[in-house]
């Protein structure tokens, strides 16, 4: 899809389907996870044939793909993605959605329920947990970090297109903004996680305190439960639940 | 009676400059049938995780690699037994001037133009 702006950061968007369409289920917005990007979080991982029947938003999330990429610390907090988001759903017309978030895009998702309840339908907050997943990281000096975010940002550094200082940045402003477990979103939520996924750590107890389910997946870790066939069945089988009556548009 | 062949598909170049890939999950067993796009098997590169999709439509013969192993672009992934192509030039198909087999027809039945000489 063309690209829509949003204070100034031109978002590229791919879009599937018809998000404004009135009638059905209502579009799935993907939002991808931390140095990744749509196409690398949800294409190749074969997202959009698991979806297939719904419209789907999958936006570069600022700093990422083909999104402009600021290097001021704070153009990068959940708020300022969220808007970017719901940019992206006025310029495609999607009232309600139903969102599947990734790692860092769990981060913003639930930011984003929270901002505007109104947009969102059911959250789903995969590869995502309560820990802070910049422990022990000098974000001021990632390019010789030794923490598990050091090596995860050299590793996504070494992606084409990926530039280190806006993922740096970007690092910086989500971490201005620690995840805190309250309040709770009004959307049911499904957390979903490989079950050796170090990032999801402690989720079970967040799931808890929020009256959700989590589904772990056996034997894939923060990388590769991304792909797994029964991670999309719970998301599907989730997404697909009816609303009871009188709910809906509300 | 229909012709068919057996076709080979090896690791495809997934970018990244990345030479090998990890087997997470066979979506498809030997025996089964299988439309081409379909899913069929996720892999796991150094990177990130990826899902193959089918490139022929076909039956499942073999599976070359177990899930786990390290399998290096180029080398086999797995052998469909795909329907050769009408003319049944056989295991010959595809040598010369023949549509290559990913190019299956349409679902829907239209009227091709010939192409323009």
């Amino acid at each position: 899809m063309e690209q829509v702006f949003s204070a100034g950061v031109p978002i590229r968007c791919a879009v599937e389907g018809d998000p404004a369409a009135a009638d059905g289920a209502p579009p799935v917005l993907l939002l991808h996870g931390f140095g990744s990007n749509q196409e690398m979080n949800w294409v190749r991982t074969g997202w959009p044939a698991a979806l297939e029947g719904r419209a789907t938003i999958a936006p570069d999330l600022r700093g990422h793909g083909g999104s402009g990429k600021p290097y001021e610390d704070d153009a990068y907090t959940p708020e300022r993605i969220a808007d970017d988001v719901v940019h992206v759903l006025d310029a495609v017309g999607a009232k309600r959605v139903d969102v599947v978030g990734y790692s860092m895009g769990s981060r913003n998702a639930w930011e984003l329920a929270l901002r505007h309840p109104a947009r969102v339908r059911r959250l789903v907050l995969a590869g995502f947990g309560p820990k802070d997943p910049f422990a022990g990281a000098d974000l001021h000096a990632l390019e010789r970090d030794g923490s598990p975010f050091g090596k995860l940002y050299r590793v996504a550094g070494t992606l084409p297109g990926n530039d280190l200082d806006a993922m740096a940045a970007c690092a910086r402003g989500q971490a201005s903004r620690p995840f805190t477990p309250e309040p709770v979103p009004d959307a049911p939520i499904l957390f979903a996680a490989g079950e050796r996924d170090t990032v999801a750590e402690d989720v079970e107890e967040l799931a808890e305190r929020c009256g959700a389910e989590v589904v772990r997946v056996p034997d894939r870790d923060h990388v590769t439960a991304v792909s797994a066939r029964a991670l999309k069945e719970a998301v599907l089988d989730f997404l697909a639940v009816e609303e009871p009556a009188g709910s809906s548009g509300s | 009676m229909t012709d068919t062949t057996e076709r080979t598909f090896t690791l495809p170049d997934l970018g990244e400059g990345l030479v090998e890939a990890t087997v997470l999950e066979w979506l498809a067993a030997p025996g089964d049938e299988i439309a081409r796009n379909a899913p069929l098997v996720e892999l796991e590169t150094t990177k990130s995780a990826v899902e193959i999709p089918s490139p022929h439509g076909g039956t499942v013969a073999r599976l070359h690699a177990a899930e786990g192993d390290v399998v290096q672009v180029g080398e086999p992934l797995v052998t469909f037994v795909v329907e050769a192509p009408a003319g049944g030039a056989g295991a010959q198909s595809g040598i010369v001037g023949r549509v290559p087999a990913e190019e299956e027809p349409p679902r829907r039945r239209v009227r091709l133009r010939p192409p323009q000489e």
